[in-house]
């Protein structure tokens, strides 16, 4: 009896330990775009396209200069540090501070373009780039998990860790979460909000980029691939608490297991549907509240 | 040349004039009232100082320097410190990074052990309060918090608008007995009130009504105007 149990429990475990894997790379992807929303009441609908851009840094690095994607890591998070710094500067600027409709459709709309981009120079195909822990696998009791998964997992937790001792210890986290505050009385001690917030914003978006480089050594990556991932962004910030960084993380790992659950028990091909009903259910009750979306 | 020197000062939101060609100027050392009622213009005149809202027309010199067309961060630089209308503090901050941001924001870190030090020995509550949440502190204690923070970097001028609101006359006596010390140490002050007891710590101030100047002079000529006797002390 006791053996059915646990043969029945291991497929389970099994699904839990590959979502928590999954999941922390997912975490680290939602507390780049938590950041956007919680200091300058961003929603950045392009930064999945950012952790995609970041995915193909790995597939350039391994491909045509035979580095393993894990060495690009730091120049991942540089390209889309100044790739997110550009943004700003061009496109979002303007809407900080008020997450208003027309700063929705702007971020949608420059997603769309640098998913034409992505198109034009990397081509449709699915391409992927393993690390040296490509295909290694290590064994857990009755459980395995694979080498590249568990690297990045232990990526993304030491970058979210790093985050959070940056926002909560540094002078630079300091100010920008009183920006976030409130921004006029943050400008009225000597604080420039401009320069906080576009750095703020550089490190939201150099963080995607990260997430993007580690999640191409298991997950090969497509143009649309960053689309695809915003839903997981989404809900993630939405249960982790809007702004909050450590809620963000947990609510990456809480759609990890989501994910990998409905794959074992139902079907892997269906595996983001129940996170597709959740955003649903979260539009469809919380259509405002969720971002505090003005209209007008 | 003056400390503060505001000539023909307009502002407006959209096509209402809030403030209408007022002029002042005070020097160094000075306790310098804005007094006037609900809507007389007094907060703007402040943020318009600090370059939150655009000068209409008119200008704004501080030691003949032009500080329109400044941004309020290079205005709080440049020496001139806004505690602003409802005290606002940052809640998710403790009470000491609330007082800690303006130093970040001064560049001054050097100072700021010594600073905090004696923003503490000011307030000493808020010394008890160091680590608490700067949500959680009550109307007084956000008063001190706000007025410490202004003071941190010892600034040329200190603006405080309506620092008495809402508190208790208790709270608002220490309030001013502060702003008592603060002067002495030889700090200028521009002080907005509704309230004229105020007057008493003021050398001079203008009197405003409806965006506009309706007296200007020294302490003892507004204490003993028309106006301040039927408004504030009901003779
Ligand atoms: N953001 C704004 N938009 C439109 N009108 C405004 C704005 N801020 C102030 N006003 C108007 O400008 C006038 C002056 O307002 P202000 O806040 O300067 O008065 P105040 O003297 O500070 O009053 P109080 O004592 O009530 O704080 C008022 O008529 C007010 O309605
Ligand atoms: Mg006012």
């Amino acid at each position: 009896m006791g053996a059915y149990l646990d043969a029945a429990l291991i497929p389970v475990g099994q699904a839990l330990l590959s979502g928590v894997l999954v999941g922390g790379v997912y975490g680290l992807m939602s507390i780049g775009f938590s950041l956007a929303f919680g200091v300058m009441r961003i929603v950045n609908f392009a930064h999945g396209d950012l952790v995609m851009y970041g995915m193909y840094v790995g597939v350039i690095a391994s491909t045509a200069f035979g580095v393993d994607p894990l060495y690009a890591i730091p120049l991942s998070f540089l390209l889309m540090a100044l790739l997110g710094a550009a943004q700003y500067q061009l496109v979002f600027k303007r809407f900080v501070g008020a997450a208003t409709l027309q700063q929705l459709l702007a971020a949608i709309g420059l997603g769309l373009v640098l998913q034409m981009i992505a198109q034009v120079v990397f081509g449709a195909d699915a391409r992927s780039a393993p690390s040296m822990f490509g295909g290694q696998f290590v064994l857990l009791g009755p459980l395995f998990a694979s080498a590249a998964q568990i690297v990045a997992f232990i990526v993304a937790v030491l970058c979210t860790i790093a985050v959070e001792a940056l926002l909560l210890g540094t002078r630079w986290g300091k100010s920008v979460r009183a920006v976030a505050d409130d921004i006029e009385a943050a400008e009225l001690v000597g604080l420039s909000a401009q320069t906080i917030n576009i750095t703020a914003f550089a490190l939201a978006c150099g963080l995607a980029g990260i997430a993007g480089t580690i999640m191409v050594t298991y997950y090969p990556v497509d143009p649309s691939k960053g689309l695809s991932l915003m839903p997981i962004a989404i809900i993630a910030t939405t249960i982790g608490g809007l702004g909050s960084i450590r809620g963000s993380f947990f609510g990456g790992l809480f759609c990890g297991v989501v994910q990998q659950l409905t794959a074992m028990l139902w079907n892997s091909a269906l595996q983001d549907v129940p996170l597709y009903v959740l955003l649903l259910v979260f539009i469809a009750y919380k259509p405002t509240g969720m971002f505090g979306f003005r209209t007008e | 040349m003056s400390l503060l020197a505001v000539e023909g000062l307009s502002v407006a939101y959209g096509d209402v004039l809030a403030v209408r060609d007022v002029s002042f100027a005070f020097e160094e050392g000075e306790v310098f009232v804005l007094l006037g009622a609900n809507g007389a213009g007094k907060t703007s005149i402040l943020r318009c100082i600090s370059g939150m809202v655009p000068a209409r027309g008119g200008a704004v010199t501080s030691g003949g320097r032009r500080l329109n067309g400044l941004r309020p961060h290079q205005v709080a630089r440049a020496g001139i410190s806004h505690v602003p209308e409802g005290r606002r503090i940052f809640p998710n901050l403790t009470v000491e990074e609330n007082l800690a941001v303006s130093f970040i924001g001064a560049r001054a870190h050097d100072n700021a052990a010594g600073a905090l030090a004696a923003v503490y020995e000011f307030f000493p509550r808020l010394a008890e309060r160091r680590r608490q949440f700067g949500g959680t502190l009550s109307g007084g204690e956000q008063q001190m918090r706000a007025s410490g923070r202004a003071i941190m970097n010892v600034p040329k001028l200190l603006m405080l608008d309506e620092p008495s609101l809402g508190l208790s006359p208790v709270m608002s006596e220490l309030v001013f007995e502060r702003l008592a010390a603060i002067r002495a140490q030889n700090t200028t002050i521009l002080l907005v009130e509704q309230n004229a007891t105020c007057l008493e710590l003021a050398t001079r101030g203008v009197i405003l009504q409806n965006g506009r100047v309706l007296l200007s002079g020294e302490r003892e000529a507004l204490q003993d105007s028309e106006f301040v006797r039927r408004a504030y002390l009901g003779v």
